[in-house]
C-alpha cells in the first residue's frame, strides 16, 4: 500500500518523460524511494568533477542551472531545469563524474529519483532509454558533455528544446557499415599504429590476431596518454597500451544496441565482429562520434562530419541532414541570424571538402599543385552568407598575377580545378547554374588584375546586363585560398568608385527598383501574369531582392566594403544614418520573415520555395508577408529620392 | 516549551522504571549510549524527524490517536523510503466522532494495515532513536504519545522536540500583521508556498511540515547570516 506522500510523487512524475513509460506499480515503487530536496536559492546541487550518487534529479518546483566552468574559471550557463525537468542522468549511466556545476536559481524542490532500481528498469523498458538516448544526443547540453562539439567553432545555440523531444526512430536503425577498419598485430609499434591512423584518418585502431579476431584497440587517447607520459617508448608494441579485451557488437546491432553498450560499459569504441564476440574476425568498429552523428542534429557534429567525407556522395547525405537541422531550426523559431549563421558554415566546409576532394584529383591526374595564390569565391546569397536551402551554384575563382608567357597555363590549371569543383558540388546538390555563374566558365575564372577590369567595365557600362552581373558578383566572399586577393578586389572597386560614383551608383539604384513593389493599389500581391508560375508570387525577385539590392547599393555608397551579409549591411546603415534607422531595421526585419519564409515553403516543397502560391499561405504566413512588403516599398522610395532616379527615368 | 518540559518531569510512569516494558527500555538505553548532540553542531549534521499524529479530538484526556505518520530529514533531503506509517483502530467509544470528517479515516475501515497500540508505540520508539522531533503544534502531539506510553507502563518521549510555530513566530513574530492565531500549518504552507495535497492524512501532514521546516531554516539561517547550530532552535 503506498502512501500518500509516494502517491502524489507518482502522480507528478507519470507525465514526465522518462517516468511516463513506466508502469504504475513500477512508478509508485519509484516515487516511493524519491527523496526530497529542498535547495535555497544560490546552494549547489552537485558540482563537476563530483561523482554521481545514485540519484538523479526531477525538478518539481523552482529552477536549477547547469554551469560549465570554462579554461579560465568563468561560468558559462549551459542548461536551465524548471519545473517537470530532469537532470543529472547521464554521469548517472555512463558511470563519468559530473561535468557540470547545478546551482539553484531560486527556491527549489527536487526529486532525488534513485537510479539503482532504474538501471534495471531501462533494461526491461526499451522506450525509457530511447528516450533518455535521443534526449541526450539532442540536447545540445548532452552534446558538449560529448565534448564533440569543442573542436567546431560554431557557438552551440541556446536551444535546449531538444530535451523533451519524443523519441524517435533513428536508434533503432543498424549502425551504418563501417570504413573498412584499421586494424595491426599486437607486436606492431606504437608509432606504427599511430601512423596508419594518421593515414586514415580514423582515431583507433583494432589490435588482431592472424585470424582476424580483435585482441584489443588502441585509439586517439591511449596514444595521447602514452605519449604525454612517456611511460612507454613509441617503439613499444601496441600490445603495451591497447585496451583489452574489446567490447565487441555483432552486424546486425541498432544504434540503440550500441549506446546502451557504450553506456553500460563506459567505453567509447565498439568493435563489430561478424558474430559480436570477440571469437569471430572484426568487420568494423562503431565509435561514440558515429553514434552522435547519427542521433545528433548538431551542425557542429555535422561540420566535423563533412570534413571527414571522402566522396561526394557522402556529402550529399551529410547535406540532407543539414536540412533535417535547418527544419528544426525553423520549427522552433530560432533566430534567423543565427541559422544563417549555421547554415552558412556548413555550407562553406561542403565548398571546402569540395575543393580538397578536387584538389586530390588534380594531383591524382598529375596536374600538380596549384601554379599560383588563388581564392575560391562564393556569390549571391552563398557569398552574403544567406543561402539556407540548397540553390544553383554561384561562384567564381580569383588568381594572382602571373607573367604574361604562363598566364594560359595557369588558367588552364584553375578551369580544370573548378570544373571539378562545380562537379563535387553539384553531385552534393548544388545544381550546376543556369546563367554559369561559375568559376569553370572561363569568363569568371580571372586573375586579379583581369578581375580589377572585369569591374572596371561593369562600373564604367551601365548596361541592364552588366547591372545583373554586378548584383551577383558584387557579393563575393573568399570561402577557400589565400584570403588575400578579395581584398585586392574590394579596394580597387572602392578607388573605380571615386571616378565613376554617381552614375553607377545610380544604374545600381536603378536596378534595385527595377522589380515594381509587391503590392498593387488594392493592397492585393501581384503574382507572375504568365509562364510556369502563372498566378504565384516570385517571393526573390519582388520582395527579397529589392532589399538586398537597396542594401548592397546603399552599403556601397557608404564605403563599407567588408560587410556582404544583407542583414549586417541594413545594422551596419542604421548605424550610419541614424534618422533612418527605424526604416533599416525595419527592412532587416522584413528580410528576416521572407528568408523564414522561403526555407519553410521551399522544404515544405522539396524546392527552392521562390515562387508561393498565394492560397498556400496560412492567414498568419500571408499577414506577415504583406507586413514585409512596406518597408520592401519605403527602401525603395529611400532609392528614388537618395539617386534623384524620377530624373533618369 | 518550558511549561511542557516540567509536564513531562512530573509524569506519573517516570520513577516506575522497573515497570518499563522491554521496547521502551531499549529506547532508554539508545539514549542513554548517545552522547547529547553539543550545542555548536551544525543542524544540517544531525538526524530529524518530523512527526504528525491523527487524532480522534483535540482533548488529551479522553482522545485517542488514529495514526502515526513521520519522515526521516537529513540535511536538506526528506527520505521517502524511511517513512513511519501507523494506523490503530479506532476505539468504539468515538465511532461516530466528528473527526472523521477533516481527517477522513473512517473507523474500522480496511483500507489501513492497523497495529495495536502498544506494537505501533515500540515502532515509533524504535523509528525515533536519538533523532530530534519537529512537527506543528507538537506539543500537543507529544502529549498524545506521552499519554499513550504512560497507559502501556513506560515513560515519556524524551527526545528534544521543535515546534515549527515556534520557528515561524521567531522569524516574522505576531503583531499588528499577523494575527495571534496564524501560525496554522494551512496558513504557513500558504505563506510559503507548500501545496495543501494530502492534508489530514499523518504522513501528508508530515510532509508539509517537513518542507515547511527547511524552507523556516533558510530563512532563519539568512536572518540569522550563519549556518544553524542546535543552539539556534
Amino acid at each position: 500500500m503506498p502512501n500518500q506522500v509516494a502517491f502524489r510523487i507518482y502522480d507528478y512524475l507519470k507525465d514526465i518523460e522518462p517516468f511516463s513509460y513506466l508502469e504504475q506499480t513500477v512508478l509508485l515503487r519509484v516515487a516511493s524511494k524519491v527523496e526530497v530536496r529542498y535547495q535555497p536559492p544560490g546552494t549547489v546541487v552537485f558540482c563537476p568533477g563530483e561523482p554521481p550518487r545514485d540519484r538523479f534529479f526531477v525538478v518539481k518546483e523552482g529552477t536549477i542551472e547547469l554551469f560549465s566552468e570554462e579554461t579560465d574559471g568563468s561560468e558559462l550557463l549551459v542548461e536551465r531545469c524548471g519545473e517537470g525537468e530532469v537532470f543529472g542522468i547521464r554521469p548517472l549511466l555512463a558511470g563519468d563524474n559530473y561535468v557540470f556545476l547545478a546551482r539553484a536559481a531560486e527556491e527549489s524542490l527536487l526529486y532525488a529519483v534513485n537510479s539503482e532500481g532504474f538501471q534495471e528498469l531501462i533494461a526491461d523498458n526499451p522506450r525509457v532509454l530511447q528516450y533518455l538516448l535521443t534526449s541526450m544526443a539532442g540536447s545540445s547540453r548532452y552534446a558538449r558533455e560529448y565534448r564533440a562539439a569543442a573542436a567546431a567553432k560554431i557557438a552551440v545555440a541556446d536551444d535546449n528544446s531538444g530535451a523533451q523531444r519524443t523519441p524517435d526512430l533513428q536508434s533503432m536503425q543498424f549502425v551504418r557499415q563501417t570504413r573498412d577498419p584499421i586494424v595491426c598485430r599486437p607486436d606492431q609499434t606504437i608509432i606504427d599504429a599511430a601512423r596508419y591512423m594518421t593515414e586514415a584518418e580514423v582515431g583507433s585502431i583494432v589490435v588482431v590476431d592472424d585470424a582476424r579476431r580483435p585482441v584489443g584497440i588502441v585509439t586517439d587517447r591511449d596514444l595521447r596518454q602514452s605519449v604525454a607520459t612517456a611511460l612507454v617508448s613509441r617503439q613499444s608494441p601496441v600490445a603495451a597500451i591497447m585496451s583489452s579485451p574489446v567490447r565487441c557488437i555483432g552486424t546486425r546491432a541498432t544504434i540503440a544496441d550500441v549506446q546502451i553498450e557504450m553506456l553500460r560499459s563506459g567505453v567509447h569504441h565498439l568493435v563489430q565482429t561478424e558474430d559480436g564476440t570477440n571469437r569471430s574476425a572484426v568487420v568494423g568498429v562503431v565509435s561514440e562520434h558515429d553514434v552522435l552523428l547519427v542521433q545528433g542534429n548538431n551542425p557542429a557534429v555535422l561540420i566535423q562530419e563533412i570534413g571527414r567525407a571522402q566522396s561526394s556522395r557522402y556529402l550529399r547525405d551529410l547535406r540532407d541532414r543539414a536540412e533535417t537541422i535547418l527544419a528544426g531550426f525553423l520549427e522552433k523559431e530560432v533566430a534567423i541570424s543565427y541559422i544563417t549563421t549555421v547554415m552558412s558554415q556548413i555550407n562553406d566546409a561542403i565548398i571546402r571538402k569540395s575543393m580538397k576532394l578536387a584538389l586530390a584529383r588534380m594531383q591524382a591526374d598529375g596536374h600538380g599543385n596549384p601554379p599560383a595564390l588563388f581564392d575560391w569565391l562564393a556569390l549571391g546569397s552563398q557569398g552574403r552568407g544567406e543561402q539556407l536551402l540548397r540553390t544553383d551554384q554561384d561562384n567564381a575563382l580569383i588568381f594572382e598575377d602571373v607573367p604574361e608567357e604562363k598566364y594560359n597555363q595557369v588558367k588552364a590549371y584553375f578551369l580544370q580545378l573548378s570544373d571539378y569543383v562545380t562537379e563535387y558540388l553539384n553531385d552534393a546538390g548544388y545544381s550546376y547554374c543556369d546563367g554559369d555563374m561559375m568559376a569553370s566558365n572561363p569568363k569568371w575564372c580571372l586573375s586579379v588584375s583581369k578581375w580589377k577590369a572585369q569591374f572596371s567595365r561593369w562600373m564604367h557600362d551601365n548596361t541592364a546586363e552588366n547591372m545583373l552581373h554586378t548584383s551577383i558578383f558584387f557579393d563575393y566572399r573568399g570561402v577557400w585560398g589565400d584570403g588575400s586577393l578579395p581584398d585586392k578586389l574590394t579596394a580597387h572597386i572602392f578607388a573605380e568608385m571615386e571616378d565613376h560614383s554617381t552614375r553607377f551608383q545610380a544604374s545600381l539604384a536603378q536596378a534595385a527598383l527595377q522589380n515594381p513593389s509587391p503590392l498593387t493599389f488594392f493592397r492585393n500581391f501581384v503574382v507572375e501574369r504568365s509562364g510556369e508560375h502563372k498566378d504565384q508570387f516570385d517571393l526573390k525577385a519582388r520582395a527579397m531582392r529589392p532589399l538586398t539590392d537597396a542594401a548592397r547599393v546603399l552599403i556601397l555608397t557608404a564605403r563599407q566594403g567588408n560587410i556582404n551579409n544583407t542583414f549586417l549591411r541594413y545594422e551596419a546603415l542604421a548605424k550610419l544614418e541614424p534618422q533612418n534607422a527605424q526604416l533599416y531595421h525595419d527592412a532587416a526585419e522584413a528580410y528576416e520573415v521572407l528568408i523564414r519564409l522561403r526555407a519553410v515553403l521551399g522544404l515544405a516543397r522539396g524546392d527552392s520555395g521562390r515562387f508561393v502560391a498565394p492560397a498556400e499561405l496560412s492567414r498568419v504566413q500571408r499577414l506577415l508577408l504583406r507586413n514585409s512588403f512596406t518597408p520592401v516599398r519605403e527602401i525603395q522610395q529611400l532609392l528614388e529620392m537618395r539617386f534623384q532616379l524620377n530624373f533618369l527615368r | 516549551m518550558e511549561r511542557l518540559k516540567r509536564r513531562l518531569g512530573l509524569h506519573p510512569t517516570d520513577a516506575d522504571s522497573e515497570d518499563w516494558p522491554p521496547w521502551y527500555r531499549a529506547y532508554r538505553d539508545i539514549l542513554a549510549q548517545s552522547e547529547v548532540p553539543a550545542a555548536d553542531r551544525l543542524l544540517n549534521t544531525i538526524t530529524i524527524v518530523v512527526l504528525d499524529a491523527e487524532t480522534t479530538g483535540l482533548d488529551v484526556r479522553t482522545d485517542r490517536i488514529l495514526s502515526l505518520g513521520a519522515l526521516r530529514v537529513y540535511g536538506n533531503s526528506i527520505h521517502l523510503a524511511e517513512k513511519f506509517e501507523a494506523y490503530l483502530p479506532s476505539p468504539s467509544s468515538v465511532e461516530n466522532s466528528h473527526a472523521i470528517p477533516i481527517h477522513g479515516i473512517i473507523p474500522n475501515s480496511r483500507r489501513y494495515t492497523y497495529s495495536d497500540e502498544p506494537s505501533m508505540l515500540a515502532e515509533l520508539l524504535d523509528y525515533l532513536r536519538d533523532s530530534v522531533i519537529v512537527g506543528h503544534h507538537i506539543g500537543f502531539d507529544i502529549e498524545m504519545i506521552n499519554r499513550a506510553l504512560a497507559r502501556h507502563g513506560a515513560g515519556p518521549l524524551k527526545n528534544r522536540v521543535v515546534d515549527t510555530v515556534g520557528l515561524a513566530k521567531r522569524l516574522r513574530p505576531a503583531g499588528y500583521w499577523t494575527p495571534e492565531g496564524d501560525y496554522s500549518l494551512d496558513v504557513l504552507a500558504r505563506r510559503y508556498r507548500i501545496p495543501l495535497s494530502d492534508r489530514h492524512t499523518a504522513l501528508g501532514d508530515s510532509y508539509i511540515t517537513a518542507v515547511l521546516w527547511l524552507k523556516l531554516l533558510t530563512r532563519l539561517a539568512v536572518k540569522l547570516d550563519r549556518d544553524l547550530r542546535i543552539s539556534d532552535l
